[in-house]
């Protein structure tokens, strides 16, 4: 019982979007496909939904492969948000929901309730141009679920979203989570990943850098971090010789060092104490998602942060 | 592909949608009405050429002897210029024996006269001496048909005066016409050889008009589809095949409806004719549907549906290679120098209907819909040919529902990228 992507790879002319990418996604979880621009999140999405074909691999959900799930199966809400701009917004969520073999009285009381609970009601006899962009969102959002999927995939769901809209569509995604659905989601937003999923994939170039619980992927990392606040001593400079410390953050409110692995951080609490200081705070920390992605990215990431430098001009 | 087991309801779905928004959009309502008020206004053309016909008849008086004329004189005159019986009436003839010339002055300058015959007898040759006072061209065709009209009374009245009688001169004669070969089909008459010919024009422009506007509809909202990013929700509930079929019936529908407005603007519009006829021109000239047969009608519906779902498959095919609404008719263009092929071939077919070239054009899946229509519409077709034409633009049709969908499926996903040939073809050959 679980969704199974196994060794899929996916070539587009030059470009080698995924590489053998091999995931278990486990029923009722919430799960984060994490990754820059261009890693592969959405070739991924789009070939476990049966829209693009892999050059080798397979997909599976509960041992069947996915060219033979019934495609009510799947909720699907693109990154590329559209409607049909000229039609009414009942009328299009009709549409969609009759396609997934939804009966036309049950999709129309479904559309009036979704449109009810994300408290757009008034918005059933407009035209989705006329809408903001958020409210379109929902409506997309609405148009993905309103067949009651068991599998919901979802790209970049919260980018554009105030975070009103965006509470209000993480309460959505938790209520699905409760009905017992699987819930797929990708996003380069760590916080809303360590808010709301229990596993989780890095996707680095078409491979998968590091996956897992969540968990386990913080343990993955080899990196330990020792937070430390002593009175009187905001630099606390002793601290970078220590053999196997490094600092990494100098804060108001404590000083962050990355312990080297072989190292136990214990030894700077056993320090500090020897030196007789007084602690404010110490504590030994897991690695941030963040820090992780950085780590299992880095290199990309950092020269995609930075400006190329500016050219000389004569 | 598994598209075949599920192709409904979803396919239905779609075409409903797709009529429904394709027939409330105002272009569609707009350009109905519009071309629906043209085509009736072009049925009552008859009648306005009817109407010039009228007030164009020629008026001419002749003021002759009051007596010494042979007794049929009148008839002669009359028959020369009017013809031999029935039909419009070019000319309205005033015969008027022993009148004064001069009285009749007044009427030729303030035109309620075009022309003045004057008929003398010459005293010492006895012969009939003719004046024509006119401003109309000394070449100008009523002069011209005056002329001759005035030699068969000359001739008239030299045989009597030579001792004719005139039951010798009227007496019948035998006059035949016979094919130059025996087995030669053209017996028809020119009104009949020219109004099929028209008809046959007519239909095969009809069938033309209807794949390239029709057609580029469905490339339209398959590229509205793509631009407004809808596409991705619409492949995760539809396949390719259910959402292709859907577009291509949805929309040929609602070009079915619109020509089916029409049609019924025209036929409104022939009914019409007798009594809009007998009101503006006086007379009921009766409507003239010219060779229009139900087989000739029948051909026509069959030829502009299969026509129709053949091309705009492939235009669904190739608008889904673009991703903008004005990138279409660029990307549409090749199909459109096929349709133009097809079309200028059945135009020149027509003045060439046996030729071997058109008889395997009208064959041929991209051409039949034009070639077929134009041999069966001027008769010179058999109906086994007209059954296999059908059969194989059947076939054709079936191999482009494959060919399109492939490319469809991989067309859609491609945003922003030029697809040469070689591309296409690959998308073609395998699926996705």
């Amino acid at each position: 019982m679980s969704l199974i992507i196994d060794s899929v790879s996916k070539r587009f002319g030059e470009v080698q979007a995924l590489e053998g990418i091999s995931l278990e996604i486990k029923p009722c979880e919430v799960f984060g496909f994490l990754g820059a621009n261009g890693a592969g999140k959405t070739t991924a999405m789009r070939i476990v939904l049966d829209i693009l074909r892999p050059d080798s691999g397979t997909v599976t959900w509960n041992g069947t492969l996915n060219s033979k799930v019934p495609r009510e199966t799947w909720g699907y809400l693109p990154e590329e948000r559209g409607l049909y701009a000229k039609m009414n917004v009942l009328e299009q969520l009709v549409f969609f929901a009759r396609l997934h073999g939804v009966g036309a009285k049950a999709a129309e009381r479904e559309v009036r309730d979704w449109l009810e609970r994300f408290r757009i009601p008034e918005y059933a006899d407009r035209r989705a141009e006329q809408l903001s962009k958020g409210n379109q969102q929902k409506i997309q959002f609405i148009a993905a679920i309103l067949h009651d999927p068991e599998v919901l995939l979802m790209d970049e769901p919260f980018t554009g979203l105030d975070p009103i809209n965006a509470a209000l569509l993480k309460e959505a995604f938790l209520e699905m989570k409760e009905r017992g659905k699987t819930l797929i989601f990708s996003t380069h937003q760590m916080e809303t990943v360590e808010e709301l999923c229990e596993s989780i994939a890095i996707l680095d170039r078409g491979r998968v850098v590091v996956g897992g619980s969540v968990r386990e992927v913080r343990r993955s990392s080899g990196r330990q971090v020792v937070r430390l606040a002593v009175e009187g001593d905001p630099e606390i400079a002793w601290l970078a010789t220590l053999d196997g410390v490094v600092i990494t953050r100098r804060g108001q409110d404590y000083t962050e060092a990355e312990v080297s692995r072989g190292v136990d951080p214990v030894v700077v609490l056993q320090t500090a104490l020897g030196r007789g200081c007084k602690i404010h705070h110490f504590e030994i920390a897991e690695p941030s998602l963040e820090e992780i992605f950085i780590e299992k990215v880095g290199q990309i990431d950092m020269t995609e942060r930075t400006l190329a430098p500016k050219a000389l001009r004569a | 592909m598994n598209g075949w087991r599920t192709l409904l309801p979803n396919a239905w779905y779609v075409a409903v949608r797709e009529y429904r928004s394709r027939a409330r959009s105002r272009s569609f309502v707009i350009g109905t009405v519009v071309l629906a008020a043209i085509a009736f206004v072009a049925t009552q053309l008859p009648v306005v050429i009817d109407l010039s016909m009228t007030t164009s008849q020629t008026r001419v008086a002749i003021v002759v002897p009051s007596d010494g004329l042979p007794p049929d004189a009148l008839a002669v005159i009359t028959q020369g210029l009017n013809g031999q019986q029935g039909g419009r009436e070019a000319y309205l003839v005033s015969w008027l024996p022993g009148v004064d010339p001069a009285a009749l002055q007044s009427d030729l300058e303030s035109r309620k006269l075009d022309a003045l015959l004057i008929v003398v007898r010459n005293p010492t040759t006895k012969d009939l001496a003719f004046t024509l006072r006119t401003d109309i061209p000394r070449d100008g065709r009523p002069v011209a048909n005056i002329t001759t009209a005035v030699a068969s009374l000359q001739l008239e009245d030299r045989l009597v005066r030579a001792g004719t009688s005139t039951a010798a001169l009227r007496a019948p004669y035998s006059f035949q016409m016979e094919p130059i070969k025996p087995n030669s089909p053209s017996t028809n008459s020119i009104s009949a050889e020219v109004s099929s010919s028209i008809l046959s024009t007519g239909l095969i422009v009809l069938i033309f008009m209807a794949i390239i506007t029709y057609g580029v509809w469905v490339a339209m909202s398959v590229a509205e589809e793509k631009s407004s990013r809808v596409m991705e929700l619409m492949l995760n509930a539809t396949t390719p095949l259910q959402m292709l079929t859907g577009k291509v019936l949805g929309n040929g529908a609602a070009g079915l409806t619109q020509y089916g407005v029409i049609l019924g603007a025209v036929v409104t519009g022939l009914l019409a004719q007798g009594p809009i006829h007998k009101l503006v021109v006086g007379n009921d000239a009766g409507a003239q549907f010219g060779g229009l047969s139900p087989t000739v009608l029948v051909a026509f519906m069959v030829l502009f549906i299969l026509g129709f779902l053949l091309y705009s498959l492939l235009y669904a095919a190739l608008g889904s290679l673009v991703s903008r609404q004005e990138d279409v008719q660029s990307a549409t263009s090749p199909l459109m120098t096929l349709i133009m092929i097809g079309y200028f071939m059945s135009v020149f077919g027509l003045q060439a209907i046996d030729e071997t070239w058109v008889k395997v054009a009208s064959f041929l899946p991209f051409f039949s819909p034009y070639m077929m229509l134009a041999r069966v519409s001027t008769g010179h077709v058999e109906i086994w040919e007209f059954g296999l034409a059908v059969v194989l633009l059947l076939a054709s049709i079936v191999v482009a529902l494959f060919v399109a969908a492939r490319i469809y499926s991989a067309g859609v996903l491609l945003y922003g990228q030029r697809v040469g040939l070689r591309q296409l073809l690959r998308m073609a050959r395998v699926s996705r």
